[in-house]
């Protein structure tokens, strides 16, 4: 993640291209419905608005009315993954939406990435309508300075805080210099700080190009001030008041608070009074009695010494005044941890040097029974790691994480010290957590299921826990979902659910990491009315959060910046505070440059296409990838011609020789070789192993025919570019433009479906579902449920980069026979002598066995 | 546009087939709008995205299961070979999804150049392999002139697919010293992997995730949708 303390320039430096001011444009929404297939009541129900050109008007309503839905009706891509009767019209200046005109932002900035450098990924809108290559360049520079971007074109999409990343969508959608803007929840995503920042560079930007505004959010106080008019939308779905914003506020803001939109001037919202008997710890083993349950455990009572302050016995119902003091036992304890991340080698960084970034240095924290942590500080500042290592689901790189007491006698006969070595029952038992991304933690089929399915895992009293469960499914409003499929809910229910299944069997420690990321004013009294029974029943919790509401009714907060613990001090101001994201916490790949007191890490601002190795780079380093392609495939066209021993040894050994000359004198690359070698020697044995005579001559010549064309496979393929081969198999081949831009952009998403993949790889070990052994039929049903859990994520994402994507006009040139659309290329790809001289190469050398066996 | 509109309804195929009782039972298949090689946006993308969610799955099993099994059948390919339908579930998978020509060849092109940038240990020929494997799962849709998208046509997509592979590729390549009766063997082995894995496997895995919802913008989902309003 980069920061620069540039963002407090941003008003100061006025860029002296302005971008083009487009004439704004006048929206007509007539009488229109919308029913997708599969659903009984219309989404929108004949909803009717008119928007005068130049205006910027806030939607608001409750959740469900409709309103990202109408957003995307307006921008044409309602249609683009669902299906259903749409009736009525929408008229943009007199016409049907064509997809320059209107540009969409959407929630998630992630979702609208599709290239590895920000000025590429700028340039996908002017591409798809075929502009030419210069004014494609100069629509991204002028995009770029109307949101005061803070880095160059060639500055990777990967090192981009959430923030930024934002700031560059907006930008792309600018580039097609639209009339209508709409943006639909433009920073829910985002801290405050970022959030601050992205508002401005809206702000600015769309009123400098005179763009016609119409905005989604839930969050009204930050907007109110930027627009003309305020439109509600009732639950239905239909415009219940529309007129100018201070007096539409006046008459309607007790009524939009009171159904849940976070309206100015209002209360701040007071947590739900929550049983905390849904809530309470489930004793350790020890100290449990038949039932498992506090109010089965009447004989332990006298056994149990308790500490003051410390919880009070069970079975008896606290007092209202029973606030439990924090010298509760230390339930968790961390101990100079540091993690260092290293990243995973992804697509697009086969040809960096993975890059190990410090996230945590030296921090210590202890967590305990009966008291609320709140985790704090600026994103990137390593809140989720914390949370991760203290909910026992990630490991240090030094130092330990220890569970004690309660939690370490509740994990069955002697554990191991360090709590990340603990099976996936002994955690379970004592843990809850909820992950950032909480939409992720679907484990069963039914609502009712996923929530009791710890419990059941764990072997808990099955009537006591289902009275639990359909008690915190009342609070937290998913009763009338109990039967329903998880995957069927909304965001903000999946998040609420995943809570639910974190708390049901009774965890001594329960770790949230963003409890409150999107709820609106009645779910938010709901997550923090649980939050606040389960620290008086006397749970251990831990919250990562930016929220102050949620801060304000911690007990005890651990500042972190960068990394590091540091002594408490009121909170930055927001201009002078780091930017980053709230959607992911661990820096991808690349540096930040040093702040006060922060960790130095190496700081990187370009990312060149193919790193030149120290010296001579050999020939493949100066050709593109088509010819190293090429060249490789033709190396396996001619292994099979290989017919004797003799051959193969001189084939090879040519091979051999010519590797300094086409690879460079570089380090080799042996971990990279390991594999084949392995490889190599294994198919020599089968083949020697399973050959009509048994000679060594056939194991010999099998193994040499697959090193002739795996050893220089490898090498070569490590060094192709994805992006650039997309350029080259486009232009230079002229295959179809959108299938190949396609598999560019998902490309791009590699790293980040790795990551989710491990994600839903620690939330089966928290909630105790993960296998115990190692056997192969255990990991064989890990991976089926990994694999359907990445398929669902990928779904999911393919869905919203498709409506991103199409309104920015990916599908817009394709003409009435369908064929490929007239679509332009930003970069250019060029055919150079060095490829050329690759493929001859790669010709002889496949040739070889041919001509060598005369 | 003022006219009144509905989006335009998937074309469906009803044909019948008899269920346990014996008693002819109709079912409905969708399939993808016509004209079929008229790929949405929605198509393009889901397919890439397949791919590489596959390129993910491929090395999350490298990582889990490979190891466990290279060791234990090291040197003994025709028993790893009954692994090979994982590699076989791409093609199988986005056919089943995205209903039209091209899909699982897509799908299957995507996820073997994710394998290969990220350096596994046979390089640029997994495109080869890639390639023979998507086209085997294309002839048989294609066969069926795409549409029947059932078990059968799954399993049968998932053997061809093996074959391609082997006859065309792994014979000459891997195993080419082998005796004529194990190279009948090896084969054997994929077919089996072939059918059970990808084809059973991968009907099963795109009939569960289009229960989820996650499939509504394609033939899957809606098949199940419409007879399950919320």
């Amino acid at each position: 993640m980069s920061r620069t303390p540039s963002e407090t320039r941003l008003a100061a430096t006025r860029p002296d291209r302005t971008p083009p001011v487009v004439k704004g444009a006048l929206v007509e929404v007539a009488d229109l419905t919308w029913r997708p297939f599969g659903r009984r009541a219309p989404v929108l129900a004949g909803i009717s608005l008119r928007v005068e050109a130049g205006s910027r008007v806030l939607l608001a309503g409750p959740s469900g009315s409709g309103k990202s839905t109408l957003l995307r009706a307006l921008a044409g891509v309602l249609t683009t993954t669902e299906t259903g009767e749409l009736t009525g019209s929408v008229m943009i200046d007199g016409s049907p939406a064509t997809g320059s005109s209107v540009g969409l932002l959407m929630q998630d900035p992630a979702d609208a990435l599709v290239a590895g450098r920000v000025g590429r990924d700028v340039a996908f809108g002017p591409e798809n309508f075929g502009l030419p290559r210069g004014q494609i360049w100069s629509r991204v520079r002028a995009a770029l300075a109307a949101v005061g971007f803070p880095y160059d074109e060639d500055h990777a999409t990967s090192a981009l805080s959430g923030g930024e990343t934002q700031r560059l969508a907006l930008a792309g959608v600018l580039a097609l210099t639209p009339s209508l803007v709409l943006l639909d929840e433009p920073t829910s995503m985002l801290d405050p700080a970022s959030a601050a920042i992205v508002r401005e560079a809206i702000i600015s930007a769309v009123r400098a190009s005179g763009a016609t505004l119409l905005m989604v959010e839930h969050r009204l106080s930050d907007w109110v001030d930027a627009v003309d008019r305020l439109v509600v939308l009732d639950a239905s779905g239909l415009v219940s008041a529309d007129g100018p914003v201070a007096t539409t506020l006046v008459r309607y803001g007790e009524t939009l608070a009171a159904q849940g939109v976070w309206v100015p001037g209002a209360d701040d919202p007071t947590p739900l009074q929550v049983s905390r008997e849904l809530c309470a710890p489930t004793l350790p083993r020890s100290e449990r009695g038949p039932g498992g349950w506090p109010g089965h455990a009447r004989q332990a009572e006298d056994s149990i010494q308790p500490a003051p302050g410390d919880r009070c016995s069970p079975g008896e119902p606290p007092g209202p005044g029973d606030r439990r003091g924090p010298s509760g036992s230390v339930l968790v304890s961390a101990e100079s941890v540091s993690l260092i991340r290293q990243h995973r080698v992804s697509v697009m960084s086969a040809n960096r040097p993975a890059v190990a970034v410090e996230v945590l240095h030296d921090v210590g924290a202890e967590v305990r029974a009966g008291e609320c942590v709140a985790v704090v500080g600026p994103s990137g500042a390593g809140k989720s790691s914390l949370t991760m290592l203290l909910a026992g689901v990630d490991a240090p790189t030094r130092g330990k994480v220890i569970g004690r007491n309660a939690v370490r006698d509740g994990a069955g006969s002697s554990p191991p010290e360090a709590l990340h070595r603990w099976t996936s029952q002994a955690l379970a038992a004592g843990f809850g957590w909820v992950p950032q991304q909480a939409e992720q933690a679907v484990v069963a089929r039914t609502v009712r299921d996923d929530v009791l399915s710890t419990s059941r895992r764990l072997g808990l009293d099955d009537d006591a826990a289902q009275a639990r469960a359909d008690g915190l499914l009342a609070v937290l409003g998913l009763s009338g979902l109990a039967g329903a499929d998880p995957h069927h809910l909304s965001g903000g229910e999946q998040r609420r659910l995943a809570l639910a299944g974190a708390i049901t069997h009774g965890p001594s420690v329960l770790v949230l990491d963003e409890p409150s990321v999107g709820q609106d004013r009645l779910t938010w009294s709901a997550v923090a009315g649980v939050v606040v029974a389960a620290r008086d029943a006397g749970v251990a919790v831990v919250l990562a959060t930016h929220d102050p509401l949620l801060i304000a009714l911690a007990d005890r907060q651990v500042r972190l910046r960068a990394g590091r613990v540091v002594a408490a001090a009121p909170e930055p101001s927001a201009p002078s505070a780091p930017e980053g994201s709230s959607t992911t916490d661990s820096s991808v790949g690349l540096g930040t440059t040093a702040e006060q007191g922060g960790v130095v890490r190496q700081e990187e601002s370009r990312v060149p296409t193919v790193v030149p190795g120290p010296g001579f780079t050999g020939l493949a380093g100066r050709c593109g990838p088509l010819s190293l392609l090429l060249a490789s495939i033709v190396l396996v066209l001619g292994a099979p011609f290989i017919t004797t021993v003799r051959t193969a040894l001189i084939a090879v050994g040519i091979e051999i020789a010519l590797a300094p000359l086409v690879l460079g004198l570089g380090r080799p690359t042996w971990r990279r070789l390991l594999p084949c070698l392995f490889a190599v020697a294994s198919v020599s044995f089968s083949n020697w192993l399973l050959s009509p005579a048994r000679e060594v001559s056939s194991g010999a010549l099998a193994g040499l025919r697959v090193a002739f064309f795996v050893l220089p496979g490898v090498l070569l393929a490590l060094r192709i570019d994805p992006s650039a081969l997309g350029d080259q198999l486009g232009q230079l081949l002229r295959l179809p433009a959108r299938p190949v831009v396609a598999a560019v952009a998902a490309l791009y998403r590699f790293e980040g479906l790795g990551e989710h993949w491990d994600q839903l790889a620690r939330i089966r070990r928290v909630r105790g579902l993960a296998g115990a052994g190692r056997s192969p039929l255990d990991r064989g049903r890990s991976a089926v449920a990994l694999t359907f859990g990445l398929l669902i994520e990928t779904l999911r994402q393919a869905g919203w980069m498709a409506v991103a994507m199409e309104a920015r006009g990916f599908s817009a040139v394709v003409s009435p026979t369908g064929c490929a659309p007239r679509r332009t290329w930003a970069e250019p790809a060029t055919w150079r002598t060095a490829d050329s001289l690759m493929v001859a190469l790669g010709l002889f050398v496949a040739g070889l066995p041919v001509l060598l066996s005369r | 546009m003022t006219q009144p509109r509905k989006t335009q309804l998937p074309p469906q195929d009803t044909h019948p087939t008899s269920s346990s009782t014996g008693s002819p039972v109709t079912t409905v298949t969708v399939l993808a709008t016509r004209p079929l090689m008229r790929w949405r946006g929605v198509d393009l993308i889901t397919t890439a995205m397949l791919g590489v969610a596959f390129g993910v799955v491929f090395w999350g099993f490298d990582v889990f299961i490979y190891p466990v099994l290279s060791t234990a059948t090291a040197g003994f390919p025709p028993v790893a070979e009954l692994m090979l339908g994982v590699w076989l579930l791409p093609a199988v998978v986005g056919g089943l999804v995205v209903r039209r020509p091209g899909a699982a060849l897509f799908t299957e092109l995507v996820a073997a150049n994710v394998s290969m940038v990220l350096g596994n240990e046979w390089g640029a020929a997994v495109l080869l392999s890639g390639l023979l494997q998507g086209l085997g799962v294309e002839l048989v849709l294609a066969l069926f002139r795409h549409r029947r998208f059932g078990l059968a046509v799954a399993v049968l997509g998932g053997v061809l697919s093996a074959v391609f592979e082997i006859v065309f590729y792994e014979w000459h390549s891997f195993v080419a010293e082998y005796s004529v009766a194990w190279k009948a063997i090896f084969l054997g082995c994929g077919m089996v992997s072939g059918a059970v894995i990808a084809g059973l496997g991968g009907w099963l895995l795109v009939r569960a995730l289009a229960r989820t919802g996650s499939l509504n913008a394609f033939p899957a989902g809606q098949e199940v949708r419409e007879s399950n309003p919320v």
